[in-house]
Formats: C-alpha cells, structure tokens, sequence
C-alpha cells in the first residue's frame, strides 16, 4: 500500500502511513473540536460482491454515532456525486442479507462509531476526497442541513418507534404470505428429492447426486451425539462389576484413595484461608 | 494438625503412564502447575485442585492414617470443620513469647507491690497521706465512714484468673493479680456499710501511688470489676512498645477467711438504711431490707483463690478443657455476651464447662470441638433464671439453698463453696439472650448446607445488625426519677446507688409484659466496664454510653395496631387498665365482644412498624417517668430514603399492592379472552414492582393532556420539545406464553412476526371488551390500565431452541448457544419464574421488599445499579431470608439493609458461591455438588457468583456484570458505608443523617457531565430532594379512566443518553448514573485505551494518529470526545466538566 503521490504544493492533505489520508470532521461550524476521519481507496485482493467496486469506492474509518447513512452521503457528496454509503460497526466483507425485513422487525443498531464504504459515481472523486486539506474540515450540521441530536433527536426517535397496528398488521401479513410461498416451494423441492428416491416398477432407485443440504434422512448434530453414547452404554453393560478379586480391591483401594484426597483437598483449602488471614475471629 | 508421612510439597513428578485416562484425571483436573502456597502470595492465593500422585493415592495405608481419616468422616460431617477449629485456637491462643513478657512483668509488678512503704495510721476519711495527684477508685454515697487505714505491703501477691489456668485468649490478653490486703489493715466488722469496700478502694490507691513512681510499669488506669463500682480494679500496661498488647488487672482482696461466709447470706442486710439514708430508723437487724448483691460483691473478693484451684483441679483431668473453654470465650465474644455489667464471662464459661464435667455431661477424654457443642446444647436447653444449678457437692449448712438464691437473684448459678451466685448481676432477659443464641447455634451447627464454622465462631453479632429494633435510653440520669417512681429505695441501696442497674430488672419487666405477643426476645446491651485515669475522679453512673434495647420481632403480632385486652367484666380488666393508662378504652368488637382494648396510631406498612415506639415511650413514660425526649428509637431510622406519599409515609408497600392487584385484574382478564387462534398457557409477571422489590413502585397517574404533543393518526401522545421531560411510565413487563402448536414456524424472523400479530390481535380485543388503550409494536404490546402500563411479550417456548439451531456447510443441524438466545430465555423463562418466587418470599417474609429496595436504592445512589443489577439484588436480599445463620431472618428493613452492606464486603466472593436456595429446593448433596463445580472451573465463572436451584452452574444474574474491580469497589464502598451508618445509628451524639451513605464521592472520576435537572424525569427520587420541582404532564389524584390518548412510555431522555454514550465509547470509558433522579453521569477513563497504540483499521472509533519519529500511534481524542459529549446528549447536557488535572497520560 503506497502512500499517495498526489500531493498539492499549496494545500497538503495530511497522510497517514498505510495509505491513508486525514478529513477533519467538525459537528457545526463553530465547534472547537475536531474528529478525524480516516479515508483511503478500497482495496481488497478478492472483492466478492460488486456493490462494492474497486475503483470508485472510499474506504473510511471513524464515522462518529451521529452521522447517519444519509448525513454520510451528504458529507461526501462535496467530492462527487454518491452512489450509496455503507455504515459498518467493523471493517470486512458485506453480508448477504435475507428477505429485507422492514425497519421494525430487524434488531437494533448499535450506535456507536462506524467505519464506511462510499461508492462514488465517479472514480475521480475518490482521489478527491484523499486530497482534502487536512486543515479545511467537514461540517456534519450547517444551518441549511440541521443534524437531530439529543432531546430533539430521542423525541423524533419515540414518534417514529411507533406503528400503527393496521400498518403493522399489513407488513406482517405480507410477510407471511411470502413466508408460505416459500415453505411451500421448499416443502414441493423436497417431495420431488423423495419421489426421485423411489424405486421404480422393476424394482431399480435411481441414484442421484443431489445438491449439499437435502439428504432423505433428517440428521443434526444432536442425533450423532446420541448414537455414539447409546453405543458407549452398550459396550458399558456388557462388563463385570466386583467380579474377580482384583477388581474387588481395586474399588476399596479407590474409596481409600478418595478419603485421602479429601482430606489433603480440605487441607489445602485450610492452608489457603491460613494464607488469606481467615481464622482471625476478630 | 493430621499429617500424612509423605505428601509431597515439592512439585510431583508425572510420568505419562502415572495417570492413565480415567475418572481420576478428570475429577482432579488440575492444571499442572506446582503448589504455590506462601504467604509472600497472599493477594493472588487462588485455590488449585491438588493432584496427588497416584503413589501416594494407592500407597497401603497404616492403621494409624485410616483412624484419622475414619474419625475425620465420622466425628464431623466435614474435616475442615474440625481443622478450621484448630487453626482458630492457634489464633487466639497466646504465644510462648508473649507469656514470657507477661510473666516477667507479672515479676517486676510484684517485686514492685511487695516494697509498699507503710503509712501510719489515720481515720478512713483522711487522704492527707495520698499524694494529690492520685484518686480513690470510689464514689462516696453517702460521704461518712467509721474506721482507720493505713497502708502496708500485701500480705501475698498471686496470679488469679484464666491465665494461670490456660485459658486466656486474645485478644484483650488480661492477666489477674490478686494483692491480699494485709488483716491488720482491715476490721472482722468491715463488712458493713460499705467500710470493706472502701478500704479497698484506698488501698488500690496506695498501690497505684506506688506504683507510679516506677518506670517499670507503664500506664495506670482504674477499672472496675464487671461495672461494679464497689470493685475497682487497677490496670497496669507494661511500659514501651508492649503496652497495647496486654494489661495487668490488679485486685485488692481480704485474707481468705477473714470474713465468715455466712454472714453475706443472701437474705442478710449489710448496709443499714440509717446509714445510708441518713434519717433514724428502726434499729432492729431483722427488719431491715436484705442485701444480696451488695453481699455478693463481698463474698466475690474472699474466694478467687479457692475458684482457681477448683478450676484447675478440674481442667488438669480434661485435656481439652483450657481450649473448649477458649472455643467458648470466642463465641461469647462474638455475641457481645463477655463483656460489661452481668455479662456471662470467660470465668463463668470455665464454670459452666466445669460443672457438665462434674456432672459428667461431658467425659475427660471429649474434644475441644465437642466441649463446645455439649455446653451449647445444655445452655440451650436449661434455664438458669427458673431453675439453676450449683457447684457446691456438699455445701455447709448455713450455705442457702437454691430456692433462697432464686428469690434474691434472676439468674442462680452457685459456686463450689455454696454461698455464692456467680450470676448475681445477670438479668434474666441476657440469660434469655444466651439461650437464644445457644439454640440458634445448635440448630445450624448440624446444617450441612451451613459453613457452620464461620457462623458459628467468626462472625460477629453486634446488636444493632442482630436485633430487628433497636432503641436507646439516653439521659441515664432521668433513670433515678424511675427509682423513685418505682420505689426501689432498698434495692438503690443494695446496689449501692447505681441507679442504671437497680431498675434494669423492672423496666425489662415491664417493656416484656407491653411488648408480649408482639417480639421473641428482648435484650439489652451490658453497660460496658468504664476506664479512667488514676489521676481522674471516678465517674458518675449517669456518664455510661446509652443503654442500648433491641427487639427480636415476631413478623406476625409486631406491627398490629390493635391490643386487644380483656373482657370488661373480667378481673384481669384493672391489671390492662393499670399496665396502658389512658391509652385503654373500652372497645365493641364484630364478634359482639366487648372488651379493654388499646388502639395505636398507623396507617401504611411504614407507619405500623412504628407501633412497638409507641408502646415503648408510652409505658416508659407512664411507669417509670422517663421523657419521649430520652428515648432514641433506631429501628426505622434508613427506611427515610425511601419513603414516599404526601399524607401519609410510606415506604413502598401499599403502591406496590396497587400494582400487583391491578396486574391480577389484567392477568384475569387475558385468561379469560376467547378467539385468540392458540391459547394461552401462561401469564406471568417479569418486572420488580410486581414481586414488591420496585425502589420506588409505578403510581396510578391521571394525564394532563394539554402537556403533550398529540399525534393524530393512532391517538397517542408525543412529549414536547420546549417542555419539562415527561413524568417517566414504567412499563411493568408481563409474558404471556402461547400454547406450542405444529401452527408455529420454525424460522426465526417467522416467529417473530407471528408474535406481532398475537401483539395485534390481543390488542383488538382488549379494546373491544374491556376498552383499555393499547400500543401493540412487534416486540410487545402496552396497555394502558389504571393509571399504569403494562408491557405484554407473548413468548413460545421453543423460541429460544429455533435461535440456536443453524444448519452448518454440510448440511448438519447443529445446536449452539448464542447470546440472542440467552437474552430471550432471561426475559421469558428466569426473569418470570425469579419475580413469582420471590413474591412467594415476600408473602412469607413482610419486610423482604423493603430490603430489597433500600438495598438498591443504596446501590443506585453509589452508581452501581449497571453492576450489580436489580436482579442480582433482589437475590442476594432473598438469601439474607433464606439462610440468616448465625442471625433470624430479618425483621425490620433497616436490619436487612445493615445484612446486606454485610454481606457485600465480608462475603469472600473469590473462594465461595453463594447459594440461594429459593423454595428450599436444594439438598445438601446438590450444595457439595455446586461447591465441586465451582472449585473446580474458578476462574472461568463469574467474579460473584450466585446458584439458584434452577441455575447451578452458570450464574445466568451475574455473568455479565460485575467485574473484578468493580466488585472490588462495591465491597469497599459497602463496608465503609455500613460503618459509617451503625456508628452513626448507635450514637445519638453524632449528625444524625443517614444519607450520607447515599453520597457517592465524585471525585475519583475523570469527568462530570452535568444533567439539565428540566430533562430528568425521576427527579423527585433523588438522594437529597430537589429545590425545584418540574411540571411533569400528570394530575396527582387519581388514576385515569380506560380510553383516552396513549400516553408517553418508557421515555427517559438520561437512559437513552447512556445507552448512546456505552456504545459510542465503551471502549474508552466507564459512564456511572444514579437512576432515581441522579443529575450528574460520571465517567472514568480506561488507563488501557490511553496507552498509545498502533494503528488498526479495527481500533480507530474515536482517535487520533500521532506520528512521532517515524512511529504511528494512536490515542483517544479527548477534546472531540468531550464534544461529542454535548453534541450528543443536546438539550440534556448542562454542562461537562472535565477534570484534566487527574489525567495522567
């Protein structure tokens, strides 16, 4: 990862080791204090999915709780016209997500400080935003885009946390629906597996190679477990207890053995109160 | 100590084909590590299972270690026990070097008295031979003395008392020296009027002067012999450095025999009343009152000798006997039972053990341990104060006989001689007292669940945490009116003058006879044996420390409002008449009887626990004259912090009661809904306020509606942006399970939508029949009832199995837990299940919620509600009442409350699980097993852990908080506060304001961020009640009526502050709140994340790079953080106060 080369005479953008370039990042104009957002271009040697291109994507590390998905793009937009923002609470590849769920049912985010993938329209933006000077900052709210935050923020939050329940009602029916679809699609795949396992008239089964996950008989981890202890029990049942004499001194030889190892057990645990002072009654 | 030929200490040897694969390798399990147990290690001592060698496991035993083994398993139910007992003798046990500094001492004090020069001889009254700066030990009531003194060398000086006879214990080594009072000094008539007694006191002060001129001895004080002040005492400490570690009491004592026995007969008069009071009486011997105490006190001084003898006759046959009587010493100690003014003492302890052997109660050959548990169990089941007990084989015949003894004293115990009672200034309510202990003691002893050694022997019992009501008589002077009031003139003069103990007896009689159904057992404190310069005047009886009374209650009668006495007609009427005064008033009852009866003033819980107060200043003020001014109650003093209500204080009962029966109501109601698509099999409650432990209970609430923002569309209320916070809504959680049915997905985002719809349909229907608002969202459904909203979770019981099945890359189900599934199993199956069983607690036990509550409150105001949550809490309160060993379970809140901040920092968190057997469900056999397998996997389980029944391996309450250091913190804090407050309970002298434990001291943390008090919405709960109160939105009569808006729920700007700064910055810092009402967040740094640290990709939230010489490192940026700070808690956030000057990085 070379540093960059793109250095302006007059305005440097300030570089990090490791590729990457510092935007300062302020909350409003007149605040006093600055954050620091760690930006470089993407780079990974097998990017499997292409909501992520190579070329156009900024990586950035640092993104404060307050700036959202939309507040991010529009922060980034200064450098070009924005694709999409991706806010993650650790660097790595996307997820594959499931059935888009509605806000309401997916879990709650974590509010913390995110990292960010902004993919630009435009390659040229990236190399834009990496040569920001590091002394003119981001302004997260300005008059014309106010940012919601504290008691306006959690008010707006309360006001939007709740549905109404024919809304809701609606979502969840729909869900539903498209839930039995699928149930149904995959309860029809599986008779098909089983009729292919049927024998024929003349009495042949086809064998088949069918894909990873439908076997006919229905296996877990649970059932494995249960099959090997029931196994150890069997061979357990068939030995002779207190049988031939050794075996019978051997048991008072352990039951000697266990009396001694309480005893130097509770010893010990003596030695240890003794150590921590414990018998002093006062 | 047992010791074995050959274990090794060394680290062992192990060879692979030593430990073959087997059961023994894994039950040791030992990390194979070498032992280290030495002192130099004492902080991070940590218990490592032994490993054995398998040579030494199967080596053939010798007899002699079979029967040590054998006697270990047979004799206790655990050898430790046994072992534990020896190792605390060896602790309090004096070392050899220590007696050789008492005895040379002893030496040096007694070549010392032996050269007293002699004085001639003068009148009693003429102290001109004493130097002025030297007093004599003795108030002169009254003034005139016949007889002559002088000063000559004792007549023998000899070590008396437990250390010749081996059994002084520490601490407070004290060795007895008896100077014998040379004959000629003394008159055969001395014993009269207090002339001996006198004598007696010169003499100690013609010692003392002696004394003081040498260098040998260091300090010189007077004491008196168990608070009497007819016996004074004279204190020596060995000069230098040695002289705080022990002390030598000197006793002045007649020749043996000088004094015939028979004449202090307990039905005897020795002080005539024309001497003492002055005035003319009759002159006949006969009919003067007896004086058996003050012929006690005589008789005491002319036999210690003869007792020391006795006792080493008898001790020289047992050979246990010096440490059971040790054994004993400690565990009076320990009660508070030792010391003071008719306490039961070491030597009567070697008495007591004495006699069992004579009586062969107890064999010759009997351990320590055993001596200990017979002299228990005989005290537990013997009443000295009905039918005592004497050491005299075969008394002369003018010896008196038991009965003459009981009619002079409470408590008869007679000595070997027969003419004396040991127990003379016992009252009966401190033999009441031992007895109760003793019973106590003997019913854990055996409990296997119990760690009986450290209940029984190292736990101390002062009264204020044993008692459940404590109450102090303060000006002890108003006690002499009480003499008068109660015409105790003959018994004032037996005691001579001392008022407090005269009419001790008389105000326990009467205080036992008001209070009746209503305690178990009244005690008192021992006055304690008062010190003073030799230099200083005696003080005066009214100059002890307050008597202190506590009171054992029974949870049933203790807070009843009513007396009800009996028939008017009966003759017992005039008794209840005379005993409650103008307070008895005739009274008609439902059942159509009429009868005498009193009526106390109460209306809450709170105000009911008042009720023995009352009782107790009215009868003392009627019988015995004492002021309400003088009476200090301690009972009900911490319950302050938690009281609420305008008209009438409460503590928390009476709203929860709304609560809980509202909650039955809504409970009714859903069982009974029909039409639902599956059914419901359960509804329970999962919130504090519905198991009676909420700190401050939800109250019904009527809405102000013109307060809020409105929202149209569905009717409910949003709160205003200019405005205060609104009144904050607890939402008082309720699950409701649904029948399992094939109907169930088995997909979880399926399920979750199916819960929706139940949340839908459920509040259609609530809707439709009993008109209640609801809210239903996908995660629950409020209902708005009563002025209170509860918060509806339907669950499915195999929810939590969907969550941990996944199907892996080949296709095969596996089963794994994950915190998503852990999370819902918590809030649908132990949180409900914890609140039904803990409400079965309160049930049994009435003040377990008000324990429960203060403890929190205590535990929110020092900011450690996120630490030890109020689960957690809730839990260690409850094991307060289900295992109190060595106390009764608690009875008043403020004893619970003292248990608790107890069990916070005494409770060795590191070594113990603390089992909380819920139900009792749990046997000794589970115990043993919880305590293996926490042994066993230490150091992966949580820092306190706590087993319940339905959870004994895991520690679900505790497993993610706290953590070491902030447990660390907690016990500190705990002990501090529970010393700052008993302090500052027993002594009426100091400020009396017990929110001073509920202060944190902010200092320790890095910064303050200050709360705009107009955005808390629990302001009013506050440690220190606010100037300024807010308009909040709710009207205070009242609850509101079905319909209408749905109001504002769970809206807590400061909760939603925090959980935005945890996440944000958790990392960085640590952010404490007081939840009820705290108007300030502190925060502390973490010193790890200030180290600078390399950059990472992963590691960046919040910092800055630094590059110095070519190196990267990053370091938190502190100036934007504060910034992020205001920025993020807007409109909240008064002002953040940095404290730069702490930081150290």
């Amino acid at each position: 990862m070379a540093p960059s080369k793109k250095k302006h005479a007059t305005k440097q953008a300030c570089v990090t080791p490791e590729g990457f370039a510092v935007l300062p990042l302020q909350f409003s104009p007149d605040s006093a204090a600055r954050h620091s957002l760690y930006v470089k271009e993407h780079k990974v040697r097998a990017e499997k999915t292409s909501c992520r291109p190579l070329d156009r994507t900024l990586f950035v590390l640092n993104i404060p709780p307050y700036c959202s998905q939309s507040v991010t793009q529009d922060l980034f937009s200064k450098f070009g016209v924005v694709a999409s923002v991706e806010l993650r609470d650790v660097p790595g590849s996307s997820q594959e997500s499931g059935p888009k769920l509605p806000k309401i049912f997916r879990p709650a985010a974590k509010q913390g400080f995110k990292v960010g993938y902004v993919v630009f329209e435009s390659s040229s933006s990236v190399t834009a935003a990496k040569s920001h000077p590091h002394d003119e900052s981001l302004v997260v709210s300005t008059e014309q885009k106010p940012v919601k935050t504290g008691v306006q923020k959690w008010i707006q939050h309360y006001t939007k946390s709740i549905i109404h329940p024919d809304k809701l009602q609606q979502t969840v029916d729909s869900f539903m629906q498209d839930y039995d679809k699928r149930q149904e699609k995959e309860a029809e795949r599986q008779r098909e597996e089983a009729e292919k396992q049927q024998e024929d008239e003349e009495g042949w089964v086809k064998v088949t190679r069918g894909h990873k996950g439908a076997k006919a008989r229905p296996h877990s981890e649970a059932a494995n477990q249960r099959t090997l202890q029931r196994e150890a029990r069997k061979k357990r049942r068939k030995e002779l207890m207190n049988f031939y004499t050794w075996q019978h001194k051997n048991t008072q030889k352990e039951h000697i053995a266990e009396l001694r190892r309480k005893f130097e057990e509770d010893k010990q645990r003596i030695a240890l109160m003794r150590a921590q002072r414990k018998f002093k009654p006062y | 100590m047992k010791k074995k030929q050959t274990v090794t200490e060394e680290p062992v040897e192990m060879h692979p084909s030593d430990f073959p694969h087997g059961d023994e390798e894994e039950q040791l399990g030992a990390p194979k590590k070498p032992k280290r147990m030495k002192a130099s290690e004492e902080e991070e001592v940590v218990y490592h299972p032994v490993k054995l060698s398998r040579s030494d496991l199967y080596r053939p035993p010798t007899a002699e270690e079979l029967n040590h083994l054998k006697e270990a398993e047979s004799l206790f139910h655990c050898s430790l026990l046994k072992m534990q007992m020896e190792e605390l003798l060896k602790e309090v046990s004096l070392s050899e070097r220590r007696k050789q500094q008492i005895d040379s001492f002893v030496k040096t004090v007694t070549k010392l008295l032996e050269t007293v020069p002699v004085s001639p001889k003068v009148e009693v009254s003429d102290l001109s031979w004493l130097s002025g700066t030297v007093k004599v030990p003795f108030l002169l009531v009254p003034k005139v003395t016949k007889g002559k003194f002088h000063m000559a060398p004792p007549a023998s000086v000899d070590l008396i008392g437990s250390y010749p006879l081996g059994t002084c214990v520490k601490p407070h080594i004290k060795v007895d020296l008896a100077a014998t009072i040379p004959a000629d000094v003394l008159h055969p008539k001395d014993f009269l009027n207090q002339r001996y007694p006198r004598k007696r006191a010169l003499y100690l002060a013609g010692l003392a002067q002696h004394l003081r001129s040498s260098s040998d001895v260091g300090e010189l004080r007077y004491s008196c012999l168990h608070g009497n002040r007819l016996k004074p005492v004279l204190l020596l400490s060995p000069p230098g450095k040695d002289s705080s570690s022990f002390t030598v009491c000197v006793h002045a004592c007649p020749p043996p025999g000088f004094f015939k026995p028979s004449r202090f007969h307990p039905q005897r008069n020795n002080i005539r009343t024309e001497w003492y009071t002055g005035l003319q009486a009759s002159h006949d011997e006969n009919s003067e009152p007896p004086t058996p105490h003050y012929n006690g006190s005589i008789l005491g001084d002319l036999l210690p000798r003869a007792h020391l003898q006795f006792l080493s006759a008898i001790g020289s046959q047992c050979s246990a006997f010096s440490d059971g009587v040790a054994l004993l010493k400690v565990w009076l100690h320990q009660r508070e039972l030792d010391q003071g003014a008719g306490c039961f003492n070491g030597f009567l302890a070697s008495m007591l053990l004495a006699y069992l052997l004579m009586n062969h109660r107890i064999s010759n050959t009997m351990t320590a341990y055993q001596l200990l548990r017979n002299s228990l169990n005989f005290l537990a089941s013997t009443d000295l104060s009905a039918s005592g007990i004497s050491l005299a084989k075969d008394p002369d015949s003018t010896a008196p006989s038991l009965a003459e003894f009981h009619n002079a004293f409470q408590v008869v115990f007679v000595d070997p001689s027969g003419h004396l009672n040991m127990c003379a200034d016992m009252t009966a309510s401190t033999y009441k007292q031992l007895q109760h202990e003793a019973s106590v003691s003997m019913q854990f002893w055996d409990d296997p669940t119990v760690d009986g050694f450290h209940c029984l022997l190292m736990t101390p019992k002062p009264m204020i945490r044993t008692s459940d009501c404590v109450f102090q008589l303060c000006d002890l002077v108003k006690l002499q009116a009480s003499c008068k009031k109660q015409n105790l003139l003959s018994e004032l003069m037996d005691h001579s003058g001392n008022y407090v103990q005269t009419v001790l007896p008389f105000l326990l009689a009467l205080l036992q006879q008001g209070l009746n159904q209503r305690i178990h057992l009244l005690t008192h404190s021992l006055s304690p044996d008062p010190e003073w310069s030799v230099e200083r005047e005696t003080p005066k009886y009214k100059a002890q420390p307050p008597l202190s009374f506590g009171l054992l209650l029974n949870p049933e009668l203790a807070a009843s409002v009513l007396e009800k006495g009996p028939p008017a007609d009966s003759p017992k009427a005039a008794e209840f008449r005379q005993l409650w005064g103008s307070r008895s008033e005739l009274r008609r009852f439902q059942d159509g009887a009429i009868t005498e009866a009193v009526l106390w003033d109460g209306k809450s819980a709170y105000q009911k626990r008042l009720v023995p107060n009352q009782i107790i200043t009215h009868l003392l003020q009627l019988h015995a004259g004492i002021p309400v001014s003088c009476v200090r109650f301690v009972g009900t003093m911490v319950d302050d912090v938690i009281t609420t209500g305008n008209e009438v204080p409460s503590t928390g009962e009476e709203e929860s009661l709304v609560v809980v029966q509202s909650y039955d109501d809504l409970s009714r109601k859903l069982w009974k809904l029909e039409g639902l698509p599956l059914s419901i099999t359960a509804v329970q409650g999962a919130h504090p306020a519905l198991r009676y432990t909420q700190v401050f209970p939800p109250e019904p609430v009527r809405l102000d509606y013109s307060f809020f923002e409105r929202e149209k569309t569905c009717r409910f209320l949003v709160p205003k942006e200019g405005k205060p916070c609104p009144h904050y809504l607890t939402p008082i959680t309720v699950i409701c399970h649904m029948e399992g049915s094939g109907k169930w997905p088995h997909d979880r985002t399926a399920i979750r939508h199916i819960r929706a719809a139940f949340h839908i349909s459920l509040a259609e229907m609530l809707k439709k029949h009993h008109n209640y608002t609801c809210l239903p969202c996908p995660t629950h459904l409020d209902v708005w009832k009563d002025g209170l909203v509860f918060r509806i979770q339907v669950a499915y019981h195999r929810e939590p199995q969907v969550l941990r099945e996944s199907v892996n890359a080949e296709g095969l189900l596996v089963v794994r837990d994950n915190e998503e599934a852990q999370v819902l199993e918590m809030a649908t199956i132990h949180k409900p299940l914890l609140t039904s069983t803990l409400h079965g607690l309160q049930q049994q036990q009435p003040c377990f919620g008000a324990v429960c509550r203060l403890a929190k409150r205590w535990l929110a105001a020092q900011l450690f509600s996120e630490d030890i949550t109020e689960d957690t809490a809730d839990l260690l309160v409850a094991s307060l009442f289900l295992q109190p060993t060595p106390f009764t379970p608690p009875g008043s809140p403020q004893v619970g409350f003292l248990r608790f901040l107890r069990l916070l920092s005494a409770f060795d968190w590191r070594n113990n699980p603390l089992v909380v057997n819920l139900n009792k469900q749990l046997t000794a056999a589970e115990y043993t097993e919880i305590k293996n397998d926490f042994m066993a996997s230490r150091e992966s389980l949580p820092v306190m852990f706590i087993a319940t029944p339905t959870d004994k391996k895991m520690s679900l309450w505790t497993r993610r908080a706290p953590s070491v250091q902030m447990l660390q913190r907690v016990m500190t804090v705990a002990a501090e506060s529970l010393k700052v407050l008993e302090q500052q309970l027993m002594d009426g002298s100091q400020i009396q304001d017990v929110r001073v434990i509920m202060r944190p001291p902010l200092d320790a943390y890095d910064v303050l961020i200050h709360l705009n008090p107009k955005q808390v919405p629990l302001l009013r709960h506050a440690v220190d009640a606010p100037v300024v109160t807010f308009s909040r939105g709710v009207m205070t009569n009242g609850a509101d009526q079905a319909g209408g808006a749905f109001p504002v729920v769970d809206y807590n700007p400061v909760s939603l502050y925090l959980t935005e700064l945890r996440e944000a910055f958790e990392d960085l810092a640590l952010f404490f709140c007081d939840p009820y009402g705290g108007t300030v967040i502190s925060v502390l740094w973490k010193p790890k994340a200030f180290v600078p640290a390399p950059f990472k990709t992963s590691h960046m939230a919040a910092r800055s790079v630094e590059v110095t010489g070519g190196e990267v490192k990053t370091i938190p940026n502190v100036e934007a953080i504060l910034e992020d700070f205001r920025v993020m808690g807007k409109g909240l956030v008064k002002s953040v106060d940095a404290r730069t000057e702490k930081w150290m990085f």
